[in-house]
């Protein structure tokens, strides 16, 4: 990882919710590099949620910095602009809106980006493509199945090219099949585009589909493992 | 799809609500409508009053409740003759009675030799006889209304008169009414030596509007109406109309901008989490206010579209009544569909402002988490 350039890091995060009751991260540092696929576990309620919403720019840390891309998520600035062309996210809940057609789901990013409508349409199509949606850009959510549902989503998250994906339990509400489908999918889309994805999980056997392993607990980085095929080492 | 179809989109999968929306907000807009044209219409009817005897303008009493409540003296006429820049002065009478179907039979006494200098278009007999005090001028549309012919007697208040000609002038009032002797008029209404108004012809290269105003400086009590918009001096009738009209557009606003912003409220708290993934999947506070605000404006434009063809129909169904039908001519005027649609437009932006506030407000996680 020591040749990589780094695409996040994070030094001494510290966030908490309920006027300090709830104490979710407490001083976390993290590094990854450019093009590597971390994997972040640990138990219920560890903060590896709340990691990855302060990274995506969905809520902001109460001290530290997180530094994306050279973006300074902590100030607070052009933060609409950093989610929509820098990072792609992927929840446990697809997070679709029942509405819309497939299509019509992965376009909604791109209303933030210089796209005609039917620039729209037409990358549409090649996401849904990518994830294996072909012909399927007309259903709606509710005509798909969980793991359809996913594919979407994760379409979504890269329809405008963003160099970072994250992933919150994308497979944790799917099936055994459909969850390794969804794995081999993130991984494929790592290699093809240089893709840095950030995973949050709580399942070991998909956390080591990972390059490297971070575990939380109590809101802190117990420990970091890199994964390689048939051995795992310990840092 | 455009920004635009995701916006339509929103709108379509609440139909009932949206429909209802539309509704409410339309039957204020056919309100602020029909008011409108029925404002416009009597304005013109009362523009219609400036034409008689092809004068540049007329001179009645100022601060009269109705134009037909003005009294003036009859040998007001000669005074004003007198004053500079006049060339001539008709003083007339006015008096509505009923006759025949027609609750505002518009009946106007002239001198002979003044009718006789400007008739109206004849279509039918001749201008009665100098010194006649049993004939009268009928009107076409009364004419036709009575089934009257020349020579056929009518009565008006149970004086008979002989109809020596028919005339026709285009104007709804004039062409329901008919011109009867000053004299007769003035039996006829009980209001011997007075006249309702005068109306003034200027001399050649004299501005009407200055001979106006010097009138009304030499002759306190008398206010002379050059345009339809100086009625208000003589007519309070027309004021209390604009003051209704304004009075209605405002309550259409409020009221409107009430039922706007609940549908907006409810919509945007439904949405709470979707709102919450358009945050995160980067649309910027903005695009989200853009959204909601045209969501809103479409809504109102539609409510305005279709409360100004029930403000029409309204009109339409209201000239079925003979007694309207009579006094009002529709006036279709532009500015009052285009008051139906400012009024829509501040419904659209004063309902949707909180709501769109609200949602603006919320962090992507808050809407995310939001249930």
């Amino acid at each position: 990882m020591s040749e990589r350039r780094h695409a996040i890091q994070v030094r001494g995060l510290v966030k908490s919710f309920e006027r300090g009751r709830i104490n979710a991260l407490n001083g976390v540092d993290l590094d990854v590099g450019e093009g590597e696929f971390v994997a972040i576990v640990g138990p219920s309620g560890c903060g590896k949620s709340t990691l990855l919403h302060l990274i995506a720019a969905l809520d902001r840390p109460d001290e530290g910095t997180i530094d994306v891309f050279g973006h300074e998520l902590q100030t607070g600035r052009r933060l609409d602009h950093y989610r929509a062309r820098d990072v792609g996210l992927v929840f446990q809940l697809d997070n679709l809106i029942p509405s819309l057609s497939a299509s019509e789901n992965v376009q909604v990013p791109m209303f933030e980006a210089p796209y005609s409508g039917h620039e729209r349409t037409r990358r549409a199509d090649e996401r849904l493509a990518q994830v294996g949606l072909t012909g399927k850009g007309r259903s709606r959510p509710p005509q798909l199945s969980g793991g359809e549902r996913q594919r979407v989503a994760i379409a979504r998250a890269l329809a405008n090219d963003p160099p970072l994906l994250l992933a919150d339990e994308p497979t944790g509400r799917l099936d055994s099949a459909s969850g390794l489908r969804i794995l081999d999918l993130l991984e494929d889309l790592r290699n093809q585009r240089q893709l840095t994805i950030v995973l949050v999980t709580h399942e070991q056997a998909v956390a080591e589909r990972a390059d490297r392993i971070v575990e939380m607990l109590d809101g802190r980085v117990r420990q970091r493992t890199e994964v390689s095929p048939g051995s795992t080492t310990v840092a | 799809m455009s920004f635009l179809s995701l916006i339509l989109k929103n709108l379509v999968r609440q139909r009932v609500r949206t429909a209802l929306t539309v509704l409410g907000i339309s039957i204020g807009i056919t309100t602020v409508v029909a008011l409108g044209v029925v404002t416009d219409s009597l304005k013109a009817t009362s523009g219609e009053i400036l034409q008689l005897g092809d004068a540049d303008f007329m001179v009645a009493q100022e601060g009269a409740a109705d134009l037909s409540f003005s009294i003036l003296p009859q040998d007001s006429v000669s005074a004003l003759l007198e004053q500079p820049g006049v060339e001539s002065a008709e003083g007339m009478l006015f008096h509505v009675a009923r006759v025949g179907s027609n609750p505002y039979f518009f009946l106007i006494g002239r001198e002979h030799s003044g009718l006789a200098a400007r008739p109206p278009h004849l279509i039918a007999g001749k201008v009665w006889q100098a010194g006649a005090t049993d004939e009268i001028l009928l009107g076409k549309r009364a004419a036709d209304d009575l089934a009257a012919g020349v020579g056929d007697t009518i009565s008006i208040e149970d004086r008979p008169l002989t109809v020596s000609g028919i005339y026709q002038t285009g104007r709804l009032l004039e062409d329901g009414g008919a011109y009867a002797p000053l004299g007769v008029v003035q039996e006829i209404a009980g209001r011997s030596g007075v006249v309702t108004a005068v109306f003034v012809s200027v001399s050649e290269g004299a501005d009407p509007a200055e001979v106006g105003q010097s009138i009304e400086e030499q002759f306190p009590g008398l206010a002379s109406i050059v345009e339809v918009g100086d009625y208000s001096e003589v007519d309070q009738g027309i004021q209390f109309l604009d003051a209704a009209n304004l009075a209605i557009s405002v309550l259409a606003v409020g009221i409107g901008a009430i039922g706007v912003m609940n549908t907006m409220i409810m919509s945007v708290f439904e949405r709470t989490r979707e709102i919450g993934i358009f945050r995160a999947v980067g649309w910027s506070g903005r695009r989200i206010l853009r959204m909601i605000i045209t969501e809103s404006l479409i809504l109102c434009v539609v409510a305005a579209f279709v409360g100004s063809a029930l403000g029409i129909l309204a009109i339409r169904a209201i000239l079925l009544i003979d007694v309207i039908r009579n006094v009002l001519e529709p006036q279709y005027g532009a500015e009052v569909f285009v008051r139906a649609l400012v009024v829509a437009v501040v419904v659209a932006l004063a309902g949707a402002a909180y709501p769109a506030f609200r949602a603006v407000r919320l962090t992507p996680m808050e809407a995310l988490r939001y249930e």
